[in-house]
């Protein structure tokens, strides 16, 4: 057999698997799983559906940007859930500030948002490389941390005024991202997000500081021997990578939520990895890949409406593609390897 | 701080450091053979969903631990196969496992025995009569879940295996270097396989001790970060499985000192107790540098 051959029998093979995992559970639940892929692109490429695809995809996005970009330069970057609540509480608490400062307050509402993430992000980088504590580990565990200080901050300190729901004040108004398409929650961080895709391919392809991280995610001894500073420059990467976790908790709370709450953009972070690694990195990838991802989601919460299959059944379909899309780089042996 | 405060204290760091320590004694002998599995936290998840239901549909607490084993092995399984023979990043494959092991949790869990907590039949606690009884040592060291001390006697096992074994000898070989062991005419994917499965054996374990032991009852995303911690330990550790228990109980450690502390200090807020052990792994894994680099001066 040609070498071609087998390989479009492998990646078949591949994609046959994937699909049956998540299609064994839904039969064992006592449900017909071509009527569930059916209701499930039904809904999400519906007069309804599209939009929350898209409105799920925006965070997704940033935070698979943010992910791979600490990939490119060799790093694991786990804690976007943590980092997007850290933007986000930056974000809100300086709100009320920002009242009466139009268009240019929702500018600082998000660079607030950003910086938020990135100080979480550039402390994981400072313990990785001034200590040697794996990155890994710690934006984990500091995902546990920021859960637990959004968790006091709106139930102390940043409560709304009448004192009974958990939940923060609302922003000001001009901090609002505005919807984009009526009658839906689309809202105008698509243009946000689209620009951090392009600004991603930029700094990536073009600055010094894409190829320097680069080099140091392909070869950390290769950088140092060049006479990077990679202790810096490790800080740095990581400091962008959580800026566009934060930039997403900024952009949740502007365009869907107005205000803090719990379990804001809940398992993004793990959905993040997923996307970068599916979209192998590529900047031009990743909206497509959030996009795949913004289906699940949604799609997922409609099953649960209408035939009433519990929600962590999309967490089964994510691992599912990771485990197929990983299987897909053994099937094809020619392409790099991602990370 | 009297006498009962500390036995308590102790046989609380016991009981909940025994989930991390059982997922890292595993741990340490996958890690020690090459591979690194974060997925445990996912194994966890699904070993402590499997052991409740289980427990529940048997009636037997220990048919739900030996279900938990056996899910531990199986998705350890398709960790080895991802890793071993489709030779996919080690990162990725745990991280699919990871999201796999909330979704297969979270989806069964919601399907059977239902989404709320469910109460489960429990593994009860050894009594060994009068030495159960004696002060501090007693509670603490003889009224532990039958669980635990198969924990100790797992982690003082493995760490003799692999360090005073010829079989160990070999597990070590491959972790340090693949190509030696090649040389040496060890069959080095059956020796990484074979930890890999006892990794998740002992992952499923500890999500059955946190269902069927700690909690009696399955709340989804229970193992909430511990299989991340027992990652951590192994760290701590530097993949000794002894050492890396040991850092587990110190895990168990801080999370009994912090809900001892939500009960003495009510007024401080809950959540800034609850980030303690959390901090404690951040904290350690730091400090952990420095006296390796004294070690090297």
């Amino acid at each position: 057999m040609s070498e071609g051959m087998t390989r479009v029998i492998r990646v078949g093979v591949v994609f046959v698997v994937a699909a049956l995992i998540p299609s064994l559970f839904v039969l064992v639940a006592g449900h017909n799983p071509w009527r569930v892929l059916e209701t499930l692109l039904l809904y999400a490429l519906g007069p309804q559906g599209w939009s929350e695809v898209l409105v799920h995809a925006i965070p997704l996005t940033l935070i698979g940007l943010g992910v791979a970009f600490a990939f490119r330069g060799g790093f694991f970057n786990i804690g976007a859930d943590g980092q997007l609540i850290a933007g986000a509480v930056l974000a809100v608490f300086f709100a009320p500030y920002l009242d009466g400062w139009g268009i240019a307050g929702l500018l600082v509402f998000l660079i607030l948002g950003s910086l938020g993430g990135a100080a979480l992000g550039a402390l994981a980088g400072y313990l990785r490389a001034w200590f040697g504590a794996s990155e890994i580990i710690v934006t984990i565990m500091l995902n546990y941390v920021m859960v637990q200080m959004i968790s006091y901050l709106i139930r102390g300190p940043m409560q709304e005024t009448s004192r009974f729901w958990p939940q923060s004040y609302l922003i000001p108004e001009n901090c609002f991202l505005p919807v984009i398409v009526q009658g839906t929650r689309l809202h105008a961080g698509l243009f946000v997000a689209l620009a951090m895709v392009i600004a991603f391919a930029v700094i990536q392809r073009r600055t010094v500081l894409g190829f320097k991280s680069s080099v140091l995610g392909a070869n950390p001894g290769a950088a140092a021997y060049a006479g990077f500073r990679t202790k810096i420059l490790t800080v740095v990467v990581m400091a962008i990578s959580g800026g566009l976790a934060g930039l997403a908790g900024a952009v949740e709370v502007g365009g869907i939520y107005q205000r803090l709450q719990d379990n804001m953009a809940e398992g993004f972070g793990l959905a993040g990895i997923a996307i970068a690694l599916i979209a192998r990195l590529e900047a031009a990838a990743i909206p497509l890949a959030a996009c795949l991802f913004g289906i699940f989601f949604a799609g997922t919460g409609a099953l649960q409406r209408e035939l009433a299959l519990p929600f962590p059944l999309v967490w089964i379909i994510e691992g599912a593609v990771i485990f197929a899309v990983a299987a897909v780089q053994w099937a094809l042996p020619s392409r790099k390897a991602v990370a | 701080m009297d006498v009962l405060f500390i036995t308590a204290l102790l046989a609380a760091t016991i009981r909940l450091g025994m989930a991390i320590g059982l997922a890292a004694i595993g741990e340490a002998a996958s890690e020690r053979s090459g591979v690194f599995n974060i997925g445990i936290e996912g194994i966890m998840l699904s070993g402590a969903f499997v052991a409740a239901w289980g427990s529940v549909r048997t009636g037997s607490p220990w048919l739900g631990v030996l279900f938990a084993m056996l899910i531990g092995i199986l998705l350890a399984a398709i960790h080895a196969f991802m890793v071993l023979v489709l030779r996919i990043d080690q990162f990725v494959s745990g991280i699919g496992m990871v999201i796999f092991g909330l979704g297969f949790s979270s989806f069964a869990a919601r399907l059977t025995i239902g989404a709320k907590p469910t109460s489960v039949h429990g593994l009860a606690s050894l009594d060994f009569g009068a030495i159960s009884h004696i002060p501090i040592v007693g509670p603490v060291l003889f009224g532990q879940s039958p669980l635990a001390y198969i924990a100790l006697a797992l982690a003082v096992g493995t760490g003799w295996v692999i360090n005073r074994t010829a079989f160990g000898l070999e597990i070590r070989a491959c972790g340090e270097s693949t190509a030696v062991a090649e040389t040496l005419a060890i069959p080095v994917k059956i020796r990484q396989t074979a930890c890999i499965l006892f990794g998740g054996a002992t992952a499923g374990l500890g999500g059955a001790y946190l269902s069927v032991v700690q909690v009696d009852a399955f709340v989804e995303n229970m193992v909430a970060g511990r299989g991340f911690l027992a990652v951590a330990c192994v760290m701590l550790g530097r993949r000794r499985p002894v050492v890396a228990f040991l850092a587990a109980l110190g895990f168990g450690l801080a999370e009994a000192v912090q809900i001892r502390m939500q009960t003495i200090y009510p007024d401080l807020p809950y959540q800034f107790l609850v980030i303690l052990p959390y901090v404690a792994a951040i904290a350690a894994l730091v400090l952990g540098h420095s006296r390796r680099r004294l070690e090297t001066v």
